[in-house]
């Protein structure tokens, strides 16, 4: 950090040098007033209603990959990143901020990427093999099946149907 | 001590010309920031690990289960999850607002754009809070004393309807159900009446097949059907099934997989609701103040907090609702 930032960051450097009061503002107080721009937010605001429609859009009918599910799960969470993106960059002031945010948001972001990854061999893949008593008890997709048979059978059908 | 003084960028020279003061110490902070931004951002950090191990769990869970409901089967409405997606949006911009205005000395101003992000957070409690109904009324439940979900139509389901059946004030109001004159039923009421009545002798029969009970599953509360999936929201009313009919009936319904959806849905959404209340009474705190610069800092902190559980959001709607 050069001498110019530690003055800039440091609060007291020698008596008769006090700064004013800090109200707050921060240690790049003199910046903040420059970044905002609250046309700035509303072009993030409209970017991130656009995204969500776009994520909703997978729901509709005229969504083309609605057999492959797969496609539309990448394509929301490709939109979510980038809407987290914008919020995280934008809203939370991170585009604006020294790189002390590296320090904190990157061993978090790990953490986070390995908790989940830890969780894979017990838990995601416990129905590889299971108990024959849980096996029982477990619903499995013949279970879905013989439901949507019992709903095609129409077997209570009513006789005068409206 | 000596140390510090040592390393002091432009102390070395100055500390002689002002012997009789003692050296002055200068207060390098480790990060630039204010300690209240970098205490929130510790805080937040620590967040995104714990809803990363929710989140983290929520997706393991689903992709190893052998079967998931789909979010009509678990009474689940996209368009409410998009609109509560868009009220959290509006409310995050309105937070940001309030900050500008406080840092441009507006404080009337932020206080209106603060009280326009506790409203719009209101709001996406109060939807929630429906949404819950929603799976309350179908007895879906995140534990077993009140859940009325079973995972596959099995014996124990058919033993538990007939339980249901059983019951004293049951036998009531099911014999006062078979009185009631025709005329005094709607067409829908007099069809469910008849469909009931042939349910109660599927489930006590000793001959039953296992076809039976997933008849009587699909009778009490039908799934939609892959290609249906577009009606039916969170009310409830394309479905025509007995509960739904017969809203006292509260009879036990088959939602395969829908057990552990429960879990981790009101698991996620129920601590994302916790947050959404903290940030909500930090903003009324937050408005018992003159919202000007001076406050701009504690704002900023609230609102780096609020966007976080707008984020989280962000991951979870699509996540719970679109998957």
């Amino acid at each position: 950090m050069s001498d110019h930032d530690s003055q800039a960051h440091g609060p007291i450097t020698r008596p008769g040098d006090i700064p004013e009061h800090d109200d707050g503002h921060g240690p790049h107080g003199e910046n903040d007033h420059g970044h905002g721009g609250i046309g700035k937010y509303m072009l993030v605001f409209l970017a991130l209603c656009g995204l969500t429609t776009l994520s909703f859009f997978t729901y509709s009918p005229y969504w083309p990959w609605r057999n492959e599910p797969q496609v539309g799960w990448a394509f929301m969470m490709a939109v979510s990143c980038t809407k987290a993106m914008l919020v995280v960059v934008f809203f939370m002031h991170v585009f604006w901020e020294a790189n002390w945010k590296y320090v904190l948001t990157i061993p978090a972001a790990m953490m986070a990427i390995f908790l989940a990854i830890m969780l894979i061999p017990d838990i995601g893949l416990r129905n590889r093999m299971v108990a024959q008593e849980r096996a029982l008890h477990m619903a499995r997709p013949s279970d879905v099946r013989l439901l949507e048979q019992a709903a095609e059978s129409k077997l209570l059908a009513d006789p005068v149907a409206h | 001590m000596n140390a510090s003084a040592a390393s002091l960028p432009h102390g070395h020279a100055d500390d002689h010309g002002h012997g009789h003061h003692g050296p002055v110490l200068q207060y390098q902070p480790g990060l630039p920031l204010t300690r209240g931004k970098l205490i929130m951002w510790l805080f937040l950090s620590t967040e995104i690990m714990f809803f990363a191990a929710l989140l983290g769990s929520y997706v393991v869970l689903r992709f190893g289960a052998a079967v998931w409901p789909k979010p009509h089967h678990v009474h689940l409405s996209e368009p409410i999850g998009a609109f509560n997606t868009f009220v959290l949006i509006c409310s995050s911009v309105t937070i940001v607002l309030a900050l500008e205005m406080a840092r441009a000395n507006k404080p009337r101003l932020a206080k209106l754009w603060m009280v326009a992000t506790l409203l719009l957070g209101t709001l996406f409690l109060g939807v929630k809070g429906y949404e819950y109904q929603a799976k309350f009324s179908h007895g879906i439940y995140p534990w077993s004393p009140r859940s009325r979900v079973f995972e596959k139509p099995d014996l124990y389901y058919g033993s538990a309807v007939r339980a249901r059946l059983g019951e004293p004030a049951m036998i009531d109001r099911l014999k006062e159900l078979d009185d009631t004159p025709e005329d005094k039923l709607t067409p829908d009421e007099v069809s469910a009446r008849r469909r009931l009545k042939q349910v109660r002798q599927m489930v006590l029969s000793p001959d039953q097949q296992p076809f039976d009970l997933a008849v009587v599953a699909d009778q009490v509360m039908p799934l939609p059907a892959e290609g249906t999936d577009s009606h039916g929201g969170a009310g409830g009313h394309g479905s025509h099934g007995l509960n739904d009919t017969f809203p006292w009936l509260k009879l036990p319904a088959v939602i395969p997989g829908g057990n552990m959806w429960a879990s981790t849905y009101f698991f996620l959404t129920g601590f994302h609701a916790i947050h959404v209340l903290v940030g909500l009474i930090v903003f009324a705190i937050l408005l018992l103040y003159n919202l000007g610069p001076k406050r701009a800092g504690m704002i900023e902190n609230a609102g780096l907090y609020w966007h976080f559980v707008d984020l989280v959001w962000i991951f979870l709607f699509p996540l719970l609702y679109l998957f």
